[in-house]
């Protein structure tokens, strides 16, 4: 009985003591086969950096709004307080106003999943998340086609630019906006499935980074459904 | 026996008594036993003000007057029973009858004031040896004063405020009465006196007299707009707060209570709260001037009928958003039937997007359910062939439809913005 590979080990933040346990029941079949360890779990701002610093897990499943702090919406405040350490963080929320999860985004979280995220695909996203990846829901991806105009027919001439994406990233933002996974995209696209994280991850910088007018203004007024 | 307790209430403090003249305890008409009672002080030291007063011109015996004129006599007592003894607070509604038949007389008996000024006068003149020139602008100044004291506690101030005809009308005529009473009062001092010098002096008092009413209304002026803006926000409050009470009530309280009826009916229960879900979400998300005509708004409303009707989840991200015109129409038409189509053969989420650009319109359902073999659907069946894919092309767009045994399906629509306008 040798263990091949550490488990990923997981912080659970939310304020709600019923989806914390929500989600360990649901993580509990990788916890099960060692691909996942809880290593703790916090109800709001001040305890998530606490057992953060603490507990030094590889990933944390930020919840969006948080108690406590004094930056609004509270994960934000964590992921800000919490910087520097090698952990990698994923929000995880309700359906939340757009503004909120760009926030949480663009403070350095790694990718964003609704709530309503089955339990299957819940540990896949940690586990990409453990890896390095970025974490796209359709939800995400059909926001960032939205605030970076590319209905509008705007595409990014060079890779590097910031505030546009280029054709490649914006076929694997509306594939994943049409609901397919990272292999059916590559598969799709007939390039590997790196080669779509390489995209993705790409793209998760950009929405980081940019200074695009339109990313605020556009999460300001319009709220994710 | 006299401690300096309650000159004047500090603000914060308990609410003054009404101004208002007692029915019984009077020596004469009551009024210093009302102003005492108002402004916390000794009936005797008042009385003396009073009788101090006098004796400078006449000016106490003037405003006594004046003021039992003015202050309205208190309520009469029930006859039996009720709250008794002299801390007794009249109730609301007598507190506004009070209030209310105290303006009216305010504007009429104000003129009387006037008419008496203009008797004092006229006594001046026939050689009374009353020192027109100090005391006049001094009682004229009390007068202002006391005008806008009054104010202070009308019981509503709303109605000051209100549009209805009576109460504006009074309010002007008492702010018109004021500044009467400030002009006559200057003009007395300037047609009193020819000396220059005198007349200097005079318009030093009339200056004095402005700055004492305006020292007198800023502080008023002040709180009442305060007062005004606090109350209005309060209201816009309330009504907020009434407002997500009744929704809540209406909607999720509703909700609740049907699942509790049909906890045994799983299915129905998830219908439930997948139903209320997307109301509160709406609700709360939508955008406050979200245009129910155009696409994204349409798209929702489609989907949550197919949830409504199927019980299928439905995931929908739209990007961009355009008015519905005829084309659009057809392809929500043509999106509508995929939906539904996935909804009764899949049982798991189903995925819509819709991309509304200058270019056209792309529309995508996917499912994960069993698939199937277009070709191999009899041609009999209208669905997928008529209401889709004919439907699209008639348009001017097309539609296809991606499916393999095992592997979901997905429909694809696509209208492209008509080159030429014509």
């Amino acid at each position: 009985m040798t263990v091949e590979v550490k488990p990923v080990r997981v912080v659970i933040v939310d304020d709600h003591r019923v989806f914390r346990s929500g989600v360990r029941a649901e993580l509990a079949p990788a916890v099960a086969d060692g691909r996942l360890e809880i290593a703790g779990e916090a109800g709001d701002v001040e305890e998530a950096v606490t057992v953060v610093a603490h507990t030094r897990p590889d990933v944390v499943l930020l919840d969006v709004h948080l108690p406590g702090g004094t930056i609004r919406p509270g994960g934000r405040e964590v992921l800000t307080r919490s910087a520097g350490l090698p952990v990698r963080f994923l929000a995880l929320s309700v359906s939340d106003a757009a503004e909120d999860v760009i926030a949480v985004i663009r403070a350095g979280a790694r990718g964003y999943v609704t709530k309503s995220i089955s339990g299957e695909e819940l540990i896949a996203a940690v586990l990409k998340v453990a890896d390095g990846d970025a974490v796209f829901s359709p939800r995400l991806a059909g926001f960032v086609l939205d605030a970076f105009g590319t209905s509008a027919g705007e595409v990014a001439v060079v890779d590097d630019e910031l505030d546009r994406l280029s054709a490649r990233e914006r076929e694997v933002m509306r594939l994943i906006a049409r609901g397919y996974a990272y292999k059916e995209v590559a598969r799709e696209l007939f390039i590997s499935v790196k080669t779509v994280e390489t995209h993705v991850s790409a793209v998760l910088r950009k929405l980081q980074l940019s200074s695009r007018h339109e990313l605020t203004r556009w999460a300001a007024d319009r709220r994710l459904l | 026996m006299s401690t300096s307790s309650g000159l004047i209430s500090p603000a914060g403090g308990p609410p003054r008594p009404p101004l208002v003249r007692p029915r019984t305890d009077r020596a004469i008409g009551g009024v210093a036993a009302a102003v005492a009672r108002h402004l916390g002080l000794p009936v005797r030291a008042v009385q003396a003000g009073f009788v101090v007063a006098t004796l400078f011109g006449a000016s106490g015996i003037v405003l006594y007057a004046w003021l039992w004129a003015l202050v309205p006599e208190e309520a009469p007592l029930p006859p039996a029973g009720g709250p008794t003894g002299l801390g007794a607070v009249p109730d609301p509604a007598t507190d506004e009858a009070v209030a209310f038949g105290s303006r009216i007389r305010v504007d009429l008996l104000a003129g009387a004031f006037l008419v008496t000024a203009g008797g004092v006068l006229a006594a001046s003149r026939l050689g009374w040896a009353v020192r027109a020139g100090l005391v006049l602008p001094l009682l004229i100044m009390a007068a202002g004063a006391v005008i806008a004291y009054a104010q202070f506690d009308e019981v509503d101030r709303a109605r000051w405020f209100a549009r209805t005809g009576v109460a504006n009308r009074s309010a002007v005529l008492r702010l018109a009465l004021g500044v009467l009473l400030v002009v006559l009062g200057v003009l007395l001092l300037v047609l009193q006196q020819s000396d220059l010098l005198v007349l200097g002096r005079t318009l030093l008092a009339a200056i004095a007299v402005l700055a004492g009413v305006g020292v007198v209304l800023a502080p008023w002026g002040v709180r009442l707009w305060r007062d005004l803006d606090a109350e209005r926000a309060a209201r816009a409050r309330e009504s907020e707060r009434a407002d997500i009470a009744a929704h809540l009530h209406d909607s999720v309280l509703q909700t609740l209570a049907l699942i509790q009826r049909h906890s045994q009916d799983g299915a129905e229960v998830v219908r439930l709260a997948r139903a209320q879900e997307r109301d509160l979400r709406g609700w709360l998300y939508a955008a406050v001037d979200a245009d129910p005509t155009t696409m994204a708004a349409r798209v929702a409303a489609l989907t949550a009928e197919a949830e409504d009707v199927h019980g299928a989840v439905v995931e929908v991200v739209t990007v961009g958003d355009r008015p519905v015109d005829e084309r659009t129409a057809a392809l929500l038409a043509a999106l509508r039937e995929a939906v539904v189509n996935a909804a009764r053969h899949a049982d798991s989420p189903i995925r819509v997007y819709v991309e509304s650009g200058p270019d056209g319109v792309e529309a995508f359902v996917r499912d994960r359910g069993p698939g199937f073999d277009l070709d191999a659907v009899p041609e009999d069946r209208l669905g997928v062939r008529e209401s889709i894919i004919g439907r699209m092309e008639r348009h001017g767009g097309s539609a296809r439809v991606r499916s393999a045994p095992g592997e979901g399906t997905e429909v694809r629509l696509l209208l492209p913005e008509r080159k030429e306008e014509s």
